[in-house]
C-alpha cells in the first residue's frame, strides 16, 4: 500500500459457497472514497452475493472485508449499517402501507417517534441530494423511482458513508435513471462512496468513475477507469469465455417455418411497452438464440408467446395455426413446449409429487371419462424420468426435495415429451451445475436434430454461440441485430447488446 | 455457546404423518394422565372406562361410529376446500343450515313415507349447507374477500337463525312454553344399521370415499391440487381459478350440510341448537390431522369419535366431559409438534457472538 | 321506556363494550403483528375461570386479574410457539387453542360452578361525579375494568403509531422481511404480540367473572370471543374505530335483553345476528377498496416468516 488514504472498501479473496453452487470464488473489490464504482457481471456472476457479504446479509466463508482500512466482521445488516454501509436492494425493503417517514425510521434506535422532526430531517436530506419526496405520503402511492429514493434516503438518514445499489436502474424509466445518476454524483461529491451494481453498460459508462467486472464468482477485471474503456470491452469481459460444455451441432438445412411472430407487442408489469413490433421466424431443425442484457423484453416476449401475458399487437403462429389469443394449454396441444424462467412456482408446483408435476401438461389425455388413470400417469412420469435422466426420490413424494438440475430435467423433459414442434426455453441452464447444463443443452441439440424449432433465450453468450444456428440480439424490446454464431465477434455482439443497431 | 435450530430436511420423512398423529395421540393421553392425577382422579380407571365405552363393545362401537359421521363429513368438507388452499371455517354453521333445511322438509313432508322423506331431507340439507357456503365462495372468487372470516361469521348467523326458528316459527305449541321444535316423525328418522348405529355411517363412508376418489383420481381433483399448490402454475397449465373456488366452496358446504341432515335424522329427536355439536370446528382439526386428504379423514374422525364418546361416559366417574375436548386439542398440538420433525431436523449449532467490528 | 331503563341500557352498553373491546385490542395487537389467533373464545374462558378461582381462594380481585392475565398470556404463547416458531397453520392452531381453553376452563371450573364469588372488582368510586344525572350512572358507576379497557385502547393506539416498537410490530404484519432487514426479530415481535393478546383476552375473561356475571359456569364466554374477532375487522384494524364498534356491539348486546321492555316487537335473537352481518359487510367493503390500495388487513397475516439463506 502506498501512503494514500485507505480505500473505502476492500474485499479480499472472498469465497462464499451455497449448497451446490459456489457464488464467490475469490472475488476482490477495491473502491476509493468519494467515487461511484460499478460492479458489473451477468446474472449468476456473484455480484449480489458479494454485495450481500459487504452489507452483512451473508457471512463470507473465506476472505476479508475492510472498511476504511479496518477489518470488519458483519453479522447482520444492522451491524454493517452501524459501520456506515447501507444497501438498496433490488427488491425494495419497504412497507407499502407505511409513510415515507415511517419507513425511514423503521429499525432506528429512537423509542418514541417524533414524526414532524423526522419529516423535517428527511426533507432536509432530500433537498441536499435532489431526492424530491413528500415524507408524509404512504409508500404504496409512490412510483418505483420514488420508492427507490426512499430506500436511498433510508441509508442517508442513518448516516451511511457507503451506499450499495443493487441493479438500481432495473425498475426505472430512462429519464428516472438519468436523474438517479445525478443524485449519485451529488452523494459522491459529498465525500461518500457509491457501489453501483449493474449490467447496463451505457449507465456504467455514463455514471461511474471506476468499474470491477465479475464472472463466475471471480473478479476478472478490477478498478478499470471507466473513461479508458468502452462498452464493447466491458460486454466482452462480462460474458467472457467459459470452457465449452456441449459440442457445436453439425450444420443441417433448416426446414419449413414452425414459429412465426409478426409485429409482436406486449407490456411489462408496469404496463409500459416491453416488446415492440417484434418479428421472428424459426424453422424446423433450427435453434435461434436470443442474446441481450436482461430486462430488455426477453422475459415478456417469452411469456407472450407462451400465452401468459396478453399480446397487445401482432400475431403468433405455430406451424400455420394462429395462436395469438389461445390459452396456454391450447398452445401446448398445438406443439409449443415452454420452459419458463421460473422453474419452481410457475413451471412446477412445489407441493405436488413428481408424478403430479410430470403430467401437468397432458393430464387431460390421461383420462378415462373423468378419471385420471394412475398407472398411465405413473408410466408417463417414469418415461420422462428414464428418458431424461431425472434423479428423484420416490415419485409419489413432493418435488421440493429435488436438486435444481433434476427439477429442470423434469420440467424440460415434460415439455419435450409432448413431441413439440416448437420449444421455447427461457434461461434453461441458469443456476445449474456443469452436468445439469450439459444435459439440458444436449436435450436441445437432440430436439433440433429431430426437426424441432427451438427459441433459446439465455444470458450465457457461450451457450448461445455454441447452440444457435442464428443469434439475435434484443435491446429495449426490439431485435437490433442478427449474427451468424460461427463467424460472430464477441466484441460486435457486445456492441449490439449495448444498443448498437444493424447498419442495414 | 450452542443452540438448537431447525434445519429443513431435503426430503420429508416417508409415512411421517400417521406416525406424528400417533405421537400426538400418545402425548395427549400422557398429558391427560397428568391432568387427571393433578385433579385427584385415578387415570387408569378413567382411561379404562374411556376405552371400554367407546370401542369396548358393539354398543360402544355404534356410538363411536355415529359420532364419527358428522366429524368425518365436517372433516371432509374442510379437506375438500383445503386441497385447493381454501379455509372453510364455516362447517359448524353449514351443519346447522343443513339440519334446518332437513327439519323444514320433515315438517312439510309430514306423513310421507321414509323412502321419500329421508332422501328429500338429506338433499335439502346438502342444499342448505351449499347455500350458506356459496356466499363466501362467490365473495372470495369475485372480490377476494377472505373466506376464513366470512365463513366464521356465518356460523354465528346460522346459529342465531336456528335459535330464532326454535323460539318463534317452529316452536312446538305442545312444548309448554319451552323453546323447542316439534319432535321428528318416525318416518323422518334414519333406519338403524346395528344397535344404535344408523345408516348415516354408510352414507358418510360412501361420501368420504367418493370425494377421496374424486380428489385423488380425477382430472378435476388434480386441477384442484395444482391450484392449491401454486396459482401461477395453475395459470401456466391453463387452469382457471375463479369458477373452481366457487364450486369447491359449494361442495364443501354441501358436505357439511349433509352432516347436519344426517345428524338430525339419525341421532336427534328434534332440531336443537346443539345439533351441530361443535363438529364443524372439530372437523377442522380432523382435516388438519389428515393433512387435508379425504383418505385420512375417516380414520381421524373415528378416533375423535371414540374420544368424544369416551369423554361423555367418564362423567359418571365424576370427571368433567371436557377431558375429551382437552384431549382432542392436545392430539392436534402433539401431532403438529411431532410433524415438524417430518420436515425439519434439529441441529445444534454454535451461537455466533453479536457485535460489529473486531 | 323510562329513564331508569334507558340509563341501565347505556350503562350496560359501556360495560359490555369494554368487555369486548379488551379482547378485541388483544386480537388486534396479535393480528397487526401478523398472527391470526382464533383462540380468543378459549382464552377468554380460561381467563374467566382463572380469575374466578383465584378470587375464590385469595379473595383478592386484583391478584385474580393479574394471575388470569399471566396464565392466558402463557396459554396464548402455545399458539405463538406453534405458529411463529414451528410454522403451524394459524387457523388450525387457533381453533385448537379455543378447544383447549374451553376444555381446561370447564375442567378446572367444575368445582366452582354455583359458588358465590370470592371477591369482585367493585365499581370505582368517583365521588360526586357519580351523582351527576345520566352521566354519573353511565360513566362513573362502572367497574375499573371499563376504564382499564379504554385506557389500553388509547395506549395501544399510541404504541402502534408513535413508537418504534409499534412501528416494528405493524411492520412484522405488513412485510416481515423488511422488518427483519431493519434489524428487528420478527419471531420475538410476533411472540410478544400473541402473548399480549392472550393477556388482554384473559383480562376480558376475568372482567366477566369478577365484575359482570360474578359467577362461573361452563360456556361463560358465550361466543363473545368470536365477536371480539369480528370487532377487529369491523374496526378495520384500528383501535379507535374498534372502540366505536365495541360500543355499538355492546349496545346491541345490552339492547337484546331489553327489547321487550322498550316495547319493540323485534326478535332479540335476530338482533344479535347484526354484529356478524355488519362485519361481513365491512370486510366486503375493505376487500373492494383493497383493489386500489393496500388492504386495511395486515398484508402478511397468516404467513409464516422464515429467513433462509437460499
Amino acid at each position: 500500500m502506498t501512503s494514500e488514504s485507505p480505500l473505502a472498501i476492500e474485499l479480499v479473496d472472498v469465497w462464499k459457497r451455497f449448497p451446490g453452487v459456489v457464488a464467490n470464488a475469490g472475488a476482490t473489490l477495491s473502491v476509493k472514497k468519494g467515487t461511484i464504482h460499478a460492479v458489473l457481471g451477468e446474472n449468476g456472476a456473484g455480484k449480489s452475493t458479494l454485495m450481500n457479504i459487504l452489507s452483512g446479509v451473508y457471512r463470507p466463508d473465506e476472505g476479508q472485508v475492510r472498511i476504511n482500512g479496518e477489518q470488519h466482521w458483519f453479522h447482520s445488516p444492522s451491524d454493517a449499517l452501524a459501520s456506515g454501509i447501507g444497501m438498496v436492494h433490488q427488491e425494495f425493503r419497504l412497507v407499502p402501507s407505511f409513510t415515507v417517514a415511517e419507513n425511514i425510521v423503521l429499525g432506528a434506535s429512537e423509542k418514541i417517534i417524533r414524526r414532524s422532526l423526522i419529516e423535517k430531517e428527511v426533507e432536509q436530506i432530500a433537498q441536499q441530494f435532489g431526492l424530491v419526496i413528500d415524507p408524509t405520503r404512504p409508500v404504496w402511492q409512490l412510483s418505483m423511482g420514488e420508492r427507490q429514493r426512499v430506500e436511498i434516503l433510508k441509508t442517508l438518514w442513518r448516516k451511511a458513508q457507503i451506499l450499495i445499489l443493487d441493479e438500481p436502474t432495473a425498475v426505472l424509466t430512462p429519464a428516472e435513471a438519468d436523474e438517479l445518476g445525478n443524485v449519485l454524483r451529488k452523494i459522491a461529491e459529498d465525500g461518500r462512496t457509491v457501489v453501483f451494481i449493474s449490467h447496463k453498460l451505457h449507465e456504467v459508462t455514463a455514471f461511474c468513475d471506476e468499474a470491477t467486472v465479475l464472472r463466475g464468482g471471480k473478479t476478472v477485471a478490477s478498478t478499470l477507469k471507466v473513461e479508458e474503456v468502452n462498452e464493447s470491452d466491458l460486454a466482452g469481459l462480462m460474458v467472457g469465455s467459459s470452457p465449452m460444455i456441449s459440442e457445436r451441432p453439425p450444420y443441417q438445412e433448416p426446414g419449413e417455418a414452425m414459429l412465426t411472430i409478426e409485429g409482436l407487442g406486449t407490456l411489462d408489469d408496469r404496463f409500459l411497452p416491453a416488446v415492440k413490433n417484434l418479428n421472428l421466424t424459426i424453422k424446423s431443425g433450427e435453434i435461434v438464440g436470443i442474446a441481450g442484457v436482461s430486462g430488455n423484453g426477453q422475459r415478456e416476449m417469452a411469456q407472450a408467446i407462451a400465452g401468459l401475458r396478453p399480446i397487445t399487437s401482432g400475431k403468433v403462429t405455430i406451424s400455420g395455426k394462429d395462436l395469438t389469443n389461445a390459452p396456454p394449454s391450447e398452445r401446448f396441444t398445438a406443439g409449443l413446449g415452454y420452459v419458463p424462467e421460473d422453474r419452481l412456482g410457475v413451471g412446477l408446483a412445489p407441493r405436488l409429487t413428481v408424478t403430479e408435476n410430470a403430467i401437468l401438461r397432458c393430464y387431460k389425455s390421461l383420462r378415462k371419462s373423468i378419471f385420471l388413470v394412475s398407472e398411465q400417469a405413473v408410466n408417463y412420469c417414469k418415461e420422462i424420468i428414464d428418458r431424461f435422466g431425472v434423479r428423484t426420490g420416490p415419485i409419489d413424494e413432493p418435488i421440493a426435495g429435488l436438486s435444481g438440475g433434476n427439477l429442470q430435467r423434469l420440467l424440460v423433459g415434460r415439455e419435450l415429451s409432448g413431441n413439440p414442434k416448437v420449444v421455447l426455453a427461457a434461461q434453461p441452464t441458469r443456476g445449474l451445475d456443469v452436468q445439469g447444463v450439459k444435459a439440458i443443452q444436449d436435450l436441445l441439440i437432440d430436439e433440433r436434430a429431430e426437426g424441432v424449432a427451438v427459441l433459446l433465450i439465455s444470458e450465457d453468450l457461450d451457450e448461445l454461440l455454441t447452440l444457435s444456428d442464428r443469434l439475435l440480439v434484443m435491446h429495449e424490446g426490439e431485435i437490433v441485430k442478427e449474427f451468424d454464431p460461427a463467424n460472430a465477434h464477441r466484441h460486435e455482439i457486445g456492441a449490439a447488446m449495448a444498443g448498437k443497431r444493424d447498419e442495414s | 455457546m450452542k443452540r438448537l435450530v431447525l434445519v429443513r430436511r431435503e426430503q420429508s420423512l416417508r409415512g411421517g404423518q400417521p406416525l406424528s398423529f400417533l405421537i400426538g395421540l400418545v402425548v395427549a393421553l400422557l398429558a391427560g394422565i397428568l391432568l387427571l392425577v393433578a385433579s385427584g382422579h385415578n387415570p387408569l380407571e378413567i382411561y379404562e372406562r374411556l376405552f371400554n365405552s367407546s370401542v369396548g363393545s358393539s354398543n360402544a362401537w355404534a356410538k363411536t361410529l355415529n359420532r364419527a359421521v358428522p366429524l368425518g363429513l365436517a372433516g371432509l368438507a374442510v379437506a375438500v376446500a383445503g386441497s385447493m388452499g381454501l379455509w372453510n371455517i364455516g362447517a359448524e354453521g353449514q351443519i346447522l343450515a343443513g339440519a334446518m333445511m332437513a327439519a323444514w322438509i320433515a315438517q312439510i313432508g309430514e306423513g310421507w313415507a321414509s323412502p321419500l322423506l329421508i332422501p328429500l331431507m338429506l338433499i335439502a340439507s346438502i342444499l342448505g349447507g351449499a347455500l350458506l357456503a356459496s356466499g363466501p365462495g362467490i365473495a372470495r372468487a369475485q372480490i377476494g374477500v377472505n373466506e376464513i372470516i366470512t365463513t366464521l361469521m356465518l356460523n354465528e348467523v346460522a346459529l342465531r337463525l336456528l335459535q330464532w326458528l326454535i323460539h318463534g316459527p317452529w316452536k312446538d305449541p305442545e312444548s309448554r312454553g319451552f323453546p323447542l321444535a316439534p319432535l321428528l316423525a318416525d318416518e323422518a328418522r334414519l333406519p338403524k344399521l346395528f344397535g344404535r348405529a344408523h345408516w348415516g355411517v354408510i352414507i358418510a363412508f360412501l361420501v368420504i370415499a367418493f370425494f377421496g376418489f374424486i380428489v385423488s383420481r380425477t382430472a378435476w381433483g388434480y386441477e384442484l391440487k395444482v391450484a392449491g399448490s401454486s396459482g401461477a402454475t395453475a395459470r401456466y397449465a391453463g387452469i382457471s381459478l375463479n369458477k373452481k373456488i366457487i364450486t369447491v366452496m359449494v361442495l364443501s358446504g354441501g358436505i357439511a350440510g349433509l352432516a347436519g341432515g344426517i345428524e338430525l335424522s339419525g341421532t336427534s329427536d328434534r332440531i336443537v341448537e346443539g345439533v351441530s355439536g361443535g363438529y364443524g370446528f372439530a372437523g377442522i382439526i380432523v382435516a388438519a390431522l389428515a393433512l387435508m386428504r379425504p383418505s385420512g379423514v375417516a380414520a381421524v374422525a373415528l378416533i375423535f369419535g371414540a374420544v368424544q364418546v369416551g369423554g361423555l361416559s367418564i362423567q359418571t366417574l365424576g370427571v368433567s366431559s371436557s377431558v375429551s375436548t382437552i384431549l382432542q386439542a392436545l392430539i392436534l398440538f402433539g401431532a403438529i409438534g411431532a410433524g415438524v420433525f417430518n420436515r425439519y431436523s434439529l441441529k445444534s449449532v454454535k451461537r455466533e457472538k453479536k457485535g460489529g467490528s473486531t | 321506556m323510562n329513564e331508569a331503563s334507558m340509563i341501565g341500557m347505556l350503562s350496560t352498553t359501556i360495560s359490555f363494550g369494554a368487555l369486548l373491546y379488551l379482547a378485541c385490542i388483544g386480537e388486534l395487537i396479535s393480528e397487526k403483528a401478523g398472527v391470526l389467533n382464533l383462540g380468543v373464545e378459549g382464552m377468554m374462558a380460561l381467563g374467566a375461570v382463572t380469575g374466578f378461582l383465584v378470587a375464590l381462594n385469595t379473595e383478592n380481585p386484583w391478584l385474580a386479574l393479574l394471575v388470569a392475565m399471566i396464565v392466558t398470556a402463557a396459554f396464548a404463547s402455545i399458539h405463538g410457539i406453534f405458529t411463529v416458531v414451528l410454522g403451524a397453520e394459524q387457523v388450525v392452531s387457533g381453533l385448537s387453542l379455543t378447544f383447549l381453553g374451553l376444555g381446561l376452563s370447564a375442567f378446572f371450573g367444575k368445582s366452582a360452578v354455583g359458588n358465590p364469588p370470592g371477591a369482585i372488582l367493585s365499581n370505582v368510586d368517583w365521588g360526586p361525579l357519580s351523582d351527576i344525572p345520566w352521566v354519573g350512572p353511565i360513566l362513573f358507576q362502572q367497574s375499573p375494568m371499563v376504564y382499564f379497557a379504554f385506557l389500553v385502547g388509547l395506549l395501544t393506539s399510541f404504541l402502534l403509531t408513535r413508537t418504534s416498537i409499534g412501528l416494528a410490530l405493524r411492520g412484522a404484519g405488513e412485510s416481515a422481511s423488511t422488518v427483519d432487514t431493519a434489524g428487528h426479530s420478527v419471531v420475538k415481535i410476533r411472540l410478544a404480540a400473541v402473548a399480549t393478546g392472550g393477556a388482554l383476552a384473559g383480562a376480558s375473561g376475568a372482567y366477566l367473572t369478577l365484575s359482570i356475571t360474578t359467577s362461573w359456569q361452563d360456556g361463560a364466554a358465550a361466543g363473545r370471543g368470536w365477536i371480539a374477532v369480528a370487532l377487529v375487522i369491523f374496526g378495520a384494524w384500528k383501535p379507535g374505530r374498534a372502540a366505536i364498534g365495541a360500543l355499538l356491539f355492546g349496545g346491541l348486546l345490552a339492547l337484546k335483553t331489553r327489547l321487550q321492555t322498550f316495547g319493540v316487537d323485534f326478535s332479540p335473537i335476530l338482533l344479535s345476528m347484526i354484529p356478524y352481518l355488519l362485519t361481513i359487510g365491512v370486510l366486503i367493503i375493505i376487500s373492494i377498496r383493497a383493489r386500489h390500495r393496500p388492504s386495511a388487513s395486515p398484508a402478511e397475516i397468516g404467513k409464516v416468516y422464515r429467513r433462509e439463506e437460499r
